[in-house]
């Protein structure tokens, strides 16, 4: 018979990285102020990792406390997306306030700087320069 | 009580950490066209998973799995970082992974 608890827990880390790239993004890029949604995800997490403490077996603990520790690390990966949207390395929303500050500021930039293809990995190439922030109106 | 499921879950935050290294230094040495090698590697250690009789070794190999998984399709967004400067990017051209012209026929996963 097959064992399925590595599949469960290969579901469960993958969704909780897709949620902490994703799901962060559009929470930060959402959210006026950043400390009520770290507080959530802080709560959130320990409550997970307080029922991985209880739960009946091994999936469903080690499912609880994948998905508690990312949702703790998604509240300190918060604080950090507002550092890349600020340093202009992640694109600003200019509908929330604190965004359009840093776009006053002249940091911050309207586009994705991901949103790209990479240069030919086979070929040399010199890094490009530091784009310059793109400023709002 | 069930102490197991904590360590999983700190195993996790772990080789999630190890990704982020092994994911710049693959980038760097090789480039980010060997997105296909993790990622497959990644499933081979979850079809693995099912094989091992015990639920803790087998949650450990899934979370590895999966994190393998999620390395591959951050390959290309490294490669665009070190191209834009914020991380140190191989002068060396890089060596052409095995397969390279179906690789690049295919659109490098990323999330």
């Amino acid at each position: 018979m097959l064992q399925t608890s590595g599949l469960w827990l290969a579901l469960a880390t993958f969704l909780s990285i897709w949620w902490g790239h994703v799901g962060v993004r559009w929470l930060e890029a959402k959210s006026a102020d950043i400390r009520p949604p770290m507080v959530a995800l802080i709560i959130a997490g320990l409550i997970l990792n307080l029922a991985a403490l209880f739960a009946p077996n091994v999936t469903i603990g080690g499912v609880c406390s994948v998905v508690g520790i990312a949702l703790w690390w998604d509240a300190f990966e918060l604080v950090r997306q507002d550092r890349r949207v600020r340093h202009g390395h992640a694109p600003a929303n200019p509908n929330n306030p604190r965004h359009a500050r840093y776009l006053a500021e002249g940091k911050a930039t309207l586009h994705d700087p991901l949103d790209r293809e990479p240069s030919d990995p086979l070929v040399n190439v010199q890094p490009t320069a530091h784009r310059k922030p793109e400023i709002a109106s | 009580m069930m102490w197991e499921g904590l360590a999983i879950g700190l195993f996790s935050l772990g080789i999630i950490g190890f990704g982020f290294f092994w994911v710049i230094r693959m980038e760097y040495h090789l480039g980010y066209l060997w997105w296909p090698y993790p990622l497959l590697f990644g499933i081979a250690i979850i079809v693995l998973s099912l094989f091992v009789a015990d639920a803790g070794w087998s949650a450990l190999l899934g979370v590895t799995g999966a994190s393998f998984i999620w390395g591959a399709t951050e390959l290309k967004e490294q490669a665009v970082r070190a191209d834009l400067g914020w991380f140190p990017r191989n002068p060396k051209p890089k060596p052409a992974p095995p397969l390279v012209n179906i690789i690049r026929k295919i659109k490098a996963p990323h999330l």
